[in-house]
């Protein structure tokens, strides 16, 4: 054991050394915090400044819209006709970014149209609509009824319809929570990708070099093959927490700072808390991210161990560096199948099959991250404890069947690998 | 020191090692010799528990050889490795770690063994930085640096020039002073007749010869000797008559001449010394014995011929 860390901590080393690894932990945070940004942004509200044209010649909103006014949007009306031609071109028109066409009809048909230069955001049309529409309540109540406006709103509300589970009645769970868990499951996933590689490099460069055969001749294989994966595992540990630390931070800036306005108290207030960026909401209030990062670490760390051992495995079998490429090929597939297995699970969490990828060690990292983030039904939790345990057993069961291949392996140089010439290795003492 | 018996490994139903038994005693160096692709590497191997014997045991000071032996060990391959970005000084803390040495310990070992070679620049210096021979170097010193109390070396003097085959040569000697066991597995027999005090030869998986190099040299003589003298090739052939036999003759200039003769019938050394007396001046004369070379080639021809 003592061998297997000084082992690790020289691969660990190594590792911190080489420039792959500064330049992963340094991008690999940038690249994740730009995507998010850009979430935000293109899904969140835009930073617009309209200014609104009411064309009302028949006065019906009587130079009337909002008691407060939003800061993003700025009124003026109109009582003559105008064309949208005449709206278009007249340079008198060219600081109106839309206009609104209100005419006697309003009242009864309920339909308008606005006019625009520039297609306006998401939020933006909203906060037009929701203006123009409340004080056309007013008018109506006024109109029609004898109630006030906002007695006449009560009535008038619409139905709002939700659909939940049954087995998850306050909907803590959902769908995009289910994409966190994909996303977690696929960070575990292309962290083993990467790691890996690295544990088939090191083994292939130690075998080409030969100082193999020096480090065979004082520790056990299978203290060697340890100490490799648990070397760069902990290096890639290392490389993960970086990237925590620093999308953590970056998240909390975003936070802070550029998307501060959408925990505007008055946006809430104003009914737009349903408007907004489901991904902010998501990211910053849904996601549980003690008990995610807790289960993601466990799996994270057993699931490396046991694709780890095979990529040693690869590495001491192979002829040359450049060799193994045939055999890489079906452990990639197999990865990319544990991501598609993740997304099935998404789209059909509770068939017979998903449960059948939470227990399958190669696909269980990604699946059950994902069955976490859409949230275990009540009595269902032993699942991951179950899907755990055969993971666990799982890797140990690799790690000494592939430091046979690893100890028969690494000292066979300038071959060409075959399915045969490992099954005999597999046999040999 | 370490015992042998019987050992035996098969690859593919083809035996590498077959039934070898030798012992290594306390303070004496010996040589493992052989044609190529004779066994020598796998031997090794298995010694250094790289390789698993089919059948067979290791002693190791008199208990069964186990993994915990192997830091008593110091092996140099044949085929010499070492990470090239690490420094001299990182991979002779990381070999000493594993070999159960202290930090102080590398450090001291390191300081001896870098001064020895004269390379105390090279201690910072990465292993890419180094040139072959230095990094050769670099590779004994890793081996040595925990003293161990058997030192296996696969062609350790391939790479290096003269004067530093010199050196390791000086190093091995001085080692088997200290009672170091030392097994040398080599092509180089000038330098088995050198240092070595016995030698084994193994051909087609199997120990053919064992003994002291003095005495396999003995066993093999033909009863030639030599003389180096100064005068005319005429009156040394003269001089000969019907009791000796002129073999072969090497001119080196000044008139003066080495000649290689047998002996006929009852003629002894001295007979031959005094029919010469007189006729040349006879400047030195010796027993041929063969070189280690000539010792080799001979058994394994020997071998192939009981084998044919």
């Amino acid at each position: 054991m003592r061998n297997s860390w000084i082992i690790a901590m020289r691969e660990l080393k190594e590792r911190i050394g080489s420039r792959s690894f500064i330049l992963m932990a340094l991008f690999g945070p940038i690249i994740v915090l730009t995507m998010t940004y850009l979430l935000f942004v293109l899904g969140g509200k835009e930073q617009q400044n309209w200014k609104v044209l009411i064309v009302d010649p028949a006065n019906v909103m009587e130079h009337k819209i909002m008691a407060n006014e939003d800061p993003n949007v700025k009124y003026a009306f109109a009582t003559n006709y105008i064309e949208i031609e005449d709206f278009a071109q007249n340079p008198d028109y060219v600081d109106y970014d839309a206009m609104v066409e209100i005419n006697e009809k309003i009242l009864s048909n309920k339909s308008s149209f606005l006019f625009y230069r520039e297609k306006p955001s998401f939020n933006m049309s909203v906060s037009i609509r929701y203006h123009v529409e409340r004080r056309l309540e007013e008018v109506l109540a006024e109109e029609f009824t004898k109630l006030s406006a906002n007695e006449f709103r009560k009535i008038k509300q619409p139905l709002n319809l939700g659909f939940r589970n049954v087995y998850d009645p306050t909907d803590s769970s959902s769908d995009l929570g289910g994409w966190v868990g994909m996303f977690f499951g696929g960070v575990i996933f292309v962290f083993i990708f990467l790691f890996g590689m690295t544990i088939l490099r090191s083994v292939s460069r130690e075998k080409s070099n030969r100082i193999v055969e020096v480090l065979m001749a004082t520790v056990h294989p299978r203290t060697l093959m340890l100490g490799k994966i648990v070397g760069i595992g902990l290096s890639a540990l290392l490389q993960f927490s970086i990237w925590l630390i620093l999308i953590g931070a970056g998240l909390y800036f975003f936070r802070e700072s550029i998307f501060i306005d959408m925990y505007d108290a008055s946006n809430v207030a104003a009914g737009q808390a349903s408007d907004y960026n489901q991904f902010v909401e998501l990211v910053f209030e849904r996601i549980q991210f003690s008990s995610m990062l807790t289960y993601f670490m466990l799996f994270f760390i057993v699931g490396y161990f046991f694709y780890g051992a095979f990529f040693a495995a690869l590495g001491a079998v192979t002829g040359s560096e450049s060799d193994g490429q045939q055999f890489l090929l079906p452990l990639i597939a197999i990865l990319i199948f544990a991501m598609y297995a993740g997304y099935f699970v998404l789209n059909n969490p509770d068939s017979s099959l998903s449960t059948f990828y939470q227990y399958l060690p190669f696909t269980a990292p990604v699946v059950v991250m994902v069955k976490l983030a859409m949230g275990y039904a009540p009595g269902e939790g032993y699942q991951l404890f179950v899907s755990l345990l055969i993971l666990l057993l799982s890797a140990i069961g690799v790690l000494i069947i592939a430091g046979r291949l690893y100890k028969n392996g690494l000292l066979q140089f300038g071959h060409s690998v075959r399915l045969k010439t490992i099954i005999s290795w597999l046999k040999m003492k | 020191m370490l015992e042998l018996q019987q050992l035996t490994k098969r690859f593919n139903r083809k035996a590498a090692i077959d039934e070898i038994s030798l012992t290594l005693k306390q303070g004496e160096i010996v040589g493992l010799l052989g044609p190529n692709g004779a066994g020598k590497t796998t031997l090794i191997r298995i010694i250094n528990r790289i390789i698993e014997p089919d059948s067979g045991t290791i002693r190791f000071k008199g208990d069964l050889m186990q993994q915990k032996h192997l830091a008593f060990i110091g092996y140099l391959p044949e085929e010499r490795g070492l990470y090239k970005n690490m420094t001299v000084e990182a991979h002779a803390h990381f070999l000493g770690a594993l070999r159960g040495m202290t930090k102080k310990d590398v450090n001291t070992a390191l300081d001896y063994w870098l001064n020895k070679f004269d390379c105390q620049s090279w201690r910072k210096k990465r292993i890419e930085e180094l040139s072959k021979g230095m990094a050769q170097k670099v590779q004994f010193i890793c081996t040595v640096l925990h003293e161990p109390d058997l030192l296996i070396l696969d062609e350790p003097f391939s790479g290096f020039d003269p004067v530093n085959v010199e050196l390791i040569k000086q190093e091995l000697v001085e080692m088997k002073a200290k009672g170091k066991t030392i097994l040398i597995s080599t092509h180089n027999m000038r330098s088995v007749e050198e240092i070595c005090d016995r030698v084994i030869l193994i051909n087609q998986s199997k120990k053919i010869l064992e003994g002291r190099v003095s005495q396999l040299q003995e066993s093999l003589k033909t009863g030639e000797y030599a003389v180096k003298f100064r005068g005319t090739m005429i009156a040394f052939v003269n001089a000969l008559w019907t009791g000796f036999e002129l073999i072969d003759k090497e001119i080196l200039g000044d008139d003066r001449y080495i000649a290689r003769v047998k002996m006929r019938g009852d003629s002894s050394f001295e007979d031959l010394l005094k029919v010469l007396i007189g006729q040349v001046k006879i400047e030195a004369a010796w027993e041929v014995l063969p070189s280690m070379h000539e010792v080799f080639i001979q058994a394994v021809n020997n071998e192939q011929k009981v084998e044919a």
